[in-house]
């Protein structure tokens, strides 16, 4: 190989590999975010010690929460089905301040493994944000052998109380809510403006 | 003069970019265990397990001694730089919190650094090991500037490039034919990875006379020996010894009843051995660590960071032979494509989640293939066609030379 086409064949490498890193950190993570229709309000809180409660028959558990964001469009929360016994219909209602129930969804306990991160997703819900909401979760046709169970934890800006067994108490359930973005650019510049953030701590650590 | 500066620049910007911006978990799991170091402790091994009930990260050390010294030694020398906030940041078993850390990006950057350092070291390597300095170039340029080891040592955090620095050098000693200083660096190279005793049988066959081939293989055990006795213990045996190095590489066979079968990986290295015995009187060793190699990756299930163990072999094999560029290049392509396929969210959308954790709601290429086909028949297949390149190319470097 003469200088020449050595220098071409360098430089086609060096563009290549350029173009592929540059592709990777700054084009894919934007392709990436093209499937995600909806984005979590916040973490999943912590949880593990502060007990249990055990949804089957007429035995519902109620929550009441604060939708931080518009476009309310699932909640997320652990839940246990113990041996996967349970198989029968889990119904989650969702309803507004004024107790009117405007979404309804239903899944299969036969979907749900024990410990599961379980999502259940519903029609947006617009003007959502800072808006008080109660939801039910039951499962009417269980029997006693076939509880689903959920975890439950202290009160937190967004997890407010909850009913289960005819008592309400501070707190509830470790839930996340999702919410519809507006548009794709939006979700992308959030991405974006969390990673520059990142980036200008490094700056002033180095400065 | 001024654009070789530039391009080196360059170099260093690309694998920057990566180290801050993509995170795989292990880095923070090895920077936790290796920290122990600056607070005294020697033996990692029984002290990981012995303190698990209390230890936010639960896992043992799974690298040798010499690892846990190196990394626990580096970081003991940057921890003023790196701040009070980064032992609460390595004590943090929070998924999330891990990666939202405002300054995540300048510790990743950080403890990767010192793979940078190895990473140019190879490349002065390369350009050092051709008598020719256009073809040495060539390589220096083909190892600064191919996305394939950016990301693998970069992405990964792969600290098997400790040992690949130090078998690419005992490989310049033997080029040198200077075999017994290329023993001692493939003993320092096993006491960081066990995947270098592999050339210990391949020295012996270089070496020209009966003690020659005696300190070839005393030598790098020696080394090995020296640097794991003061550490050795049930700990040690069952955290670094037994590594799934040896039940990978060894595990595919097909039986020939009885409850008998034939060890594929084992079986080839041995043709592999006992062919060069008989047949070859002037040794190769640069082909035989390249096939076996190979054999490895043709035949097990293979970690993604091992791929680096070939990495600058297969450099040299382009500048050397650029018939084989095209199917290197894909060896390459194929090789990385494989791991992308496991089950393993850290392979592929978890590199990500310094950007965002939004992305843990997108299912793995693997959970993405199995709703249109068989996930494992198509990693077979991914397979299958990285061994079929990987014996063209076996081939064509040891036919007649």
């Amino acid at each position: 190989m003469n200088k020449q086409s050595l220098l071409l064949h360098n430089n086609k490498i060096i563009i290549f590999t350029t173009t592929t890193i540059l592709f990777l950190l700054f084009v894919l993570p934007v392709v990436m975010l093209i499937p995600i229709k909806m984005v979590p309000a916040n973490d999943q809180p912590g949880y593990g010690d502060m007990g249990r409660v055990s949804v089957y028959g007429l035995r519902q558990f109620t929550q009441e929460f604060l939708s931080t964001d518009t476009n309310l469009m699932a909640i997320g929360t652990t839940i246990k089905n113990p041996n996967l016994k349970n198989k029968k219909i889990i119904k989650f209602n969702l309803y507004d301040e004024k107790n009117n129930l405007i979404r309804e969804v239903k899944l299969n306990g036969f979907n749900i493994g024990d410990g599961d991160f379980v999502k259940f997703v519903f029609e947006p819900v617009p003007d959502s944000s800072q808006k008080k909401y109660n939801f039910t979760i039951s499962s009417p046709e269980a029997g006693e052998e076939e509880i689903l169970e959920l975890f439950l934890i202290g009160p937190t800006d967004t997890v407010l109380d909850y009913s289960y067994d005819d008592e309400t108490k501070l707190g509830g359930i470790p839930m996340v809510t999702f919410h519809k973005p507006d548009s794709r650019w939006e979700t992308v510049k959030l991405v974006y403006l969390n990673l520059f953030s990142k980036l200008l701590s490094l700056d002033s650590r180095r400065i | 003069m001024k654009n070789k500066i530039n391009l080196l620049i360059l170099a260093v910007v690309l694998r920057l970019l990566v180290s801050g911006l993509l995170f795989h978990p292990d880095i923070k799991t090895i920077a936790f265990q290796t920290s122990f170091l600056k607070q005294g402790v020697v033996n990692i091994y029984p002290y990981l397990i012995n303190n698990r009930a209390s230890l936010p990260l639960k896992e043992e050390f799974v690298y040798f001694p010499l690892t846990y010294f190196t990394l626990g030694g580096y970081q003991a020398v940057i921890s003023t730089f790196l701040g009070s906030n980064f032992d609460k940041w390595l004590q943090d078993a929070g998924a999330n919190s891990v990666v939202n850390n405002p300054k995540v990006i300048f510790y990743l950057i950080l403890l990767k650094l010192p793979l940078l350092l190895v990473d140019f070291a190879v490349a002065f390597i390369l350009l050092k090991l051709f008598k020719d300095k256009k073809e040495g170039e060539q390589a220096f340029t083909l190892w600064l500037f191919n996305p394939f080891t950016i990301i693998l040592i970069y992405a990964f955090s792969n600290i098997d490039l400790y040992a690949v620095l130090l078998t690419l050098i005992a490989f310049l000693y033997i080029r040198r034919e200077k075999l017994l200083i290329a023993s001692v660096f493939i003993g320092l190279a096993v006491s960081f990875k066990l995947y270098a005793l592999l050339f210990v049988p391949f020295l012996f066959l270089k070496a020209k006379n009966t003690k020659e081939k005696i300190l070839s293989v005393i030598i790098p055990i020696s080394i090995f020996m020296i640097t794991i006795i003061p550490f050795l213990s049930p700990s040690f045996v069952n955290s670094a010894l037994l590594s799934g190095l040896s039940t990978r590489i060894f595990g595919p066979s097909f039986t020939i009843g009885f409850g008998e079968s034939i060890v594929m990986g084992l079986f080839l290295m041995t043709a592999l051995f006992f062919g060069g015995f008989v047949n070859d009187r002037k040794v190769h060793l640069f082909n035989y660590l390249v096939s076996i190699l190979l054999i490895i990756f043709s035949f097990s299930h293979f970690h993604i960071s091992w791929l680096l163990w070939i990495a600058p072999f297969l450099a040299i094999l382009v500048v050397k032979r650029p018939v084989l560029s095209v199917p290197i290049f894909f060896w390459a392509v194929f090789a990385m494509a494989v791991p992308l396929f496991y089950s393993d969210r850290s392979m592929t959308i978890s590199l990500f989640r310094i950007y965002t954790t939004w992305y843990d709601m997108l299912p793995t290429p693997f959970l993405v293939i199995q709703k249109f086909y068989d996930p494992f028949v198509f990693q077979s297949m991914l397979h299958s066609v990285l061994a079929g390149i990987s014996v063209v190319i076996a081939y064509k470097i040891n036919k007649n030379e």
